[in-house]
């Protein structure tokens, strides 16, 4: 059957965003030839929430099993390998997120299917597929190609598809039975553990202003901690800040950290990695500061100021307290 | 402990014009400056602290050109034993699949306990080698690894996941883990440091050293090929604000007052 | 272990220290740090407390001002101790990480700031046609070498320096030319970070590169550059003189005629490297006397006496260890304006960041400017001046 499987990613009880913006790609390529989505849901104690799900696929595909109540990519290998063995999909993809990065080379190496990661595009071509991804840190799109025939496996950059509006499919969920038995597994999963909480929960603020390598170092923080308390916002950070720790983790926005859809985010400093980018995409207006007119940065940001920041900071903390003083 | 680290020499690319070459395939090179891996760099010195707490012996592998010798040498001086460089036409073009079976193949040959990769390479990008790597030799692996503490002959891993949240796994030596960045601060290396690795020896295998057959390694083994690259567009451009920082100033706070007010 | 110690008491000349203090007590940076020169001269000497030394951060506070081995009255160099003891902690490689990635740029791009080579002439673009800038790297020839420096080419707000004594140049009819892209870290800090073996190729590299262009003469705006270049290198090939000791001989000698007047008060900040390393106070001096309109006041401490502002040995890559005690540049910016003076003038590129950096800090922008003595000197030859240059 040439559907495409679609692997539905949660954790600790909630689906991850990467899902639907999945759903909706195959949506999208199994329409353009005729073929159906079939999302696929590993875990214990799920059922119930793949109703969620229903809406963008044609079937939803359930394995329950008591060892998969956590991500593991040794019993989720596993499983796949059968569900892909035995339906032969045309394409299955899985989030290029850290779940997909522990699963999808080892799934591909053990099926003998070509696999192309962190893509941020993909169209169907001839029975095959023509994949779009970043290379030198975004600065260059590439164009792939498979050299072989598939199945395919693909994993896609969270945040690079968009999620389309709910469809009614409502597939029917069909329960299969799981392969797994009680062998040893050498890998075990013990537990999560929060990152430690800092002051400020930056996901919740309205207006953020962000710093990133361009601020050279943490004795100009305060200069911009000044203007983020002159217009209410809170500090948060790249990557690269946290690294050198100048700020705590709780800070940092980004993939590795977290995710924040404030109403302004002001980027100072920042390049503009994609990893940062996938972190506050989300915002309503984004006002990026930067030297380099070329940075990534601007490319989603809504208004654009190339210059140096630290002419720039000095005047609009000084005229935002003037206009607080009023 | 007997770590093996697998490492690649890239460009940097961040502050670098990029040029697209004739081929259309790939940037050109010359006028770049190439350094050891950042995500590598995490490993080499995740490996050594390994070594200097426990013991053991530390080989470093690398699949590229001669140039490959400043990486390998760079993680001798910062006090791997054993370098390794594995060098053929036959290799090149290799996408990550390809790579990681020359790599299985020359592992396959020496003694492990622990191979550490970086998580992915600052150029491609792919974060598919360690997997890919770790199946074909039939060890478990964990990825984005930032913490490893050894236990006899397991290993207990946290794993750096989305949102600031850590998963904590227990897994079994051999093993293989890919390294993120963050989990140590890698020491640096002096160029007296470079001068007393210069003369050691650096082990070079080929295609011939193998039992893959061509249609196995490089551009011919590789399940993806580029078929060109171009210049991401500027998505629906951003509204450049010009003037003297007052109005630059001005303007933005304008803004600001419309699109989420000034709390 | 007593060999060891022993070497570190014989490498450094340590023996001959009889602990007075006078060290510790000229040494600016105690004011804000744990570090004790006297004592860690006495450590050396005695061959104790030396281990665990990447634990001991105050090691990299000391800016290589050389107070200490100035005011030594036993001609010892404290000074090249803790050069000697932060290249050996160089050598471990557990340094500071800002400190890692500076020499790795440094190594790799011949700069410290993590900018491409390539880059290293950018700002010559955008000087008007008058001003061409000669290229020895491109063939053209010219008597001196202007050796600008990494934070010159790269640093936005000294590149407005290096255009200023472009000017100057021009005007004192010197006939100059840069190294251009081929111009690499004069190594200055990095021989005081310790990285001794890369300090040797830099130098290694820029004496071939003099011998090729057949330079016998270099001159450059920066003390840092200025001091390794005179004091380090090998004498034999080149002499090397500071901008405001060439452009003083040329006023001197009538070259140079001031028509604008600048009524200013100032004051002038006497950098380490320049003062009280090499012994040039008058010269600066001499330029600003000469602006007419310009009163030049002095500050308590100066000459000799002039407080670091902790740009050197390092500083501008690694925080200071300690949070207590006040920024030495904001103590040197209060003073100047109690003084009552309304610029700080200064003759050194890491001085007139720091400076600037201070007069933020301290919230002082609306009292003091900072500015390089060859940018007033500019001014007052008549340079064309965008509208925002300088408030009279």
């Amino acid at each position: 059957m040439k559907e495409i499987l679609v692997l539905a990613e949660h954790r600790q009880g909630q689906w991850r965003d990467i899902t639907f913006e999945m759903l909706s790609k195959a949506r999208q390529l199994a329409e353009s030839f005729g073929s159906e989505v079939h999302a696929v849901v590993l875990g214990k104690g799920v059922a119930n929430s793949t109703e969620a799900l229903r809406p963008m696929a044609h079937r939803v595909l359930l394995v329950e099993d008591e060892r998969l109540e956590a991500f593991n990519s040794e019993t989720y290998q596993t499983v796949l390998a059968q569900l892909i063995t035995e339906r032969k999909p045309l394409l299955t993809l899985i989030g290029h997120s850290t779940l997909g990065m522990d699963l999808a080379p080892n799934l591909a190496v053990q099926l003998k299917m070509p696999l192309a990661t962190d893509c941020i595009g993909v169209d169907g071509k001839d029975g095959s597929f023509v994949l779009t991804r970043q290379i030198y840190g975004g600065k260059i799109n590439s164009t792939v190609l498979f050299n072989k025939p598939g199945p395919y496996l693909v994993t896609l950059r969270a945040g690079a598809f968009p999620v389309l509006q709910k469809d009614s499919l409502q597939g029917d969920i069909i329960s299969l039975p799981s392969p797994l038995t009680d062998g040893n597994l050498a890998k075990r999963f013990l537990g999560y553990v929060e990152a430690a909480l800092g002051d400020v929960d930056i996901t919740q603020a309205d207006i953020l202003v962000s710093v990133g390598r361009g601020i050279k170092g943490p004795e100009n923080l305060p200069l911009v901690k000044e203007f983020a308390e002159a217009i209410g916002g809170t500090l948060s950070c790249s990557r690269p800040v946290v690294d050198k720790k100048w700020l705590p983790k709780s800070c940092q926005v980004g993939t590795s950290g977290k995710t924040v859809k404030p109403k302004v985010y002001i980027a100072v400093g920042i390049s503009g990695a994609f990893q940062h980018i996938a972190g506050m995409k989300g915002a309503e207006t984004v006002i990026a500061i930067n030297r380099d007119p070329k940075a990534p940065i601007f490319g989603v940001a809504h208004y654009g100021i190339v210059g140096d920041l630290f002419k720039i900071i000095p005047v609009l903390k000084e005229k935002a307290k003037e206009l607080r003083q009023k | 402990m007997n770590i093996i680290v697998c490492v690649k020499r890239v460009p940097e690319t961040a502050e670098a014009d990029l040029v697209i070459d004739k081929t259309g395939r790939d940037v050109i090179k010359s006028g770049l400056v190439f350094d050891l891996n950042e995500w590598d760099s995490y490993a080499i010195e995740e490996a050594i602290r390994l070594k200097e707490k426990q013991g053991g012996h530390v080989t470093v592998i690398s699949m590229g050109g001669e140039e490959a010798n400043e990486s390998l040498r760079k993680c001798l001086a910062m006090g791997a034993d054993d370098a390794v460089r594995l060098t053929d036409p036959a290799f090149e073009g290799a996408d990550g699949y390809a790579t990681a079976k020359v790599l299985a193949e020359s592992i396959g040959k020496l003694p492990f306990d622990l191979i550490l990769t970086g998580t992915q390479a600052e150029d491609d990008g792919y974060g598919q080698v360690g997997g890919a790597l770790a199946e074909l030799l039939g060890i478990p692996h964990a990825t984005v690894v930032n913490q490893i503490e050894a236990e006899g002959n397991k290993l207990k891993v946290h794993r750096e996941l989305e949102g600031g949240l850590e998963e904590i796994l227990e897994i079994d030596l051999p093993a293989l883990l890919t390294i993120q960045t963050g989990i140590n601060e890698p020491r640096y290396v002096s160029i007296m440091g470079i001068r007393k690795v210069a003369k050691k020896e650096i082990k070079v295998f080929g295609a011939a050293d193998l039992t893959l057959v061509a249609n196995e390694t490089g551009l011919s083994g590789s399940d993806t090929r580029i078929e060109k690259i171009s210049f991401p567009p500027t998505t629906g451009a951003a509204k450049m604000i010009e003037g003297n920082p007052e109005e630059v100033a001005l303007n933005v706070l304008n803004i600001l007052k419309n699109k989420g007010g000034l709390a | 272990m007593m060999e060891r110690q022993e070497s570190i008491a014989q490498k450094f000349d340590l023996y001959a220290c009889y602990q007075c203090g006078k060290c510790t007590g000229g040494c600016p940076v105690t004011l804000r740090s744990k570090l004790n020169i006297r004592r860690l001269v006495l450590q050396g000497v005695l061959g104790k407390d030396l281990e665990r030394l990447n634990e001991r951060l105050e090691l990299w506070d000391c800016t290589t001002c050389k107070t200490c081995t100035l005011r030594c009255p036993r001609d010892i160099n404290p000074m090249n101790l803790i050069i000697g003891l932060r290249s050996t902690l160089v050598e471990q490689g557990h340094i500071p990480r800002t400190l890692i990635d500076a020499l790795e740029s440094v190594y790799k791009h011949g700069n410290p700031w993590g900018k491409p080579r390539n880059k290293r002439t950018d700002w010559i673009k955008e000087l008007p046609d008058p001003l061409k800038v000669k290229d020895f790297s491109q063939g053209e020839q010219a008597e001196f070498l202007l050796f600008v420096g990494c934070t010159a080419s790269f640093d936005p707000r000294i590149q407005e320096i290096a255009k200023a004594l472009t000017y100057n140049l021009h005007r004192a009819g010197i006939d100059f030319g840069i190294l251009g892209n081929e111009e690499q870290c004069c190594g200055n800090e990095i021989r005081s970070m310790g990285e001794i073996g890369l300090f040797e190729e830099l130098m290694q590299t820029n004496i071939e590169k003099f011998e090729t262009y057949g330079i016998k003469q270099i001159l450059t705006s920066c003390p840092h550059g200025f001091n390794v270049l005179k004091n380090e290198y090998p004498q034999e090939t080149f002499t090397v003189a500071h901008g405001t000791q060439l452009l003083a001989r040329c006023l001197e000698e009538g070259k140079l005629s001031f028509e604008k007047e600048i009524k200013k008060v100032v004051t002038y900040h006497d950098p380490c490297f320049l003062g009280k390393q090499n012994g040039i106070f008058d010269e600066p001096r001499a330029l600003l006397r000469a602006i007419p309109g310009l009163t030049l006041k002095e500050l308590d401490r100066s000459r000799e006496r002039s407080l670091c502002c902790e740009g050197g040995g390092g500083r501008m890559w690694v925080e200071a260890s300690s949070d207590s005690g006040p920024r030495l540049a904001e103590i040197r910016v209060k003073d100047a304006i109690e003084l009552g003076a309304e610029m700080l003038i200064t003759a050194c590129p890491l001085c007139v960041l720091t400076l600037e950096d201070a007069v933020k800090t301290s919230g002082h922008e609306e009292h003091i400017r900072v500015m390089d003595v060859m940018e007033l000197v500019a001014i007052a030859l008549g340079r064309p001046q965008p509208s925002s240059e300088l408030n009279p």
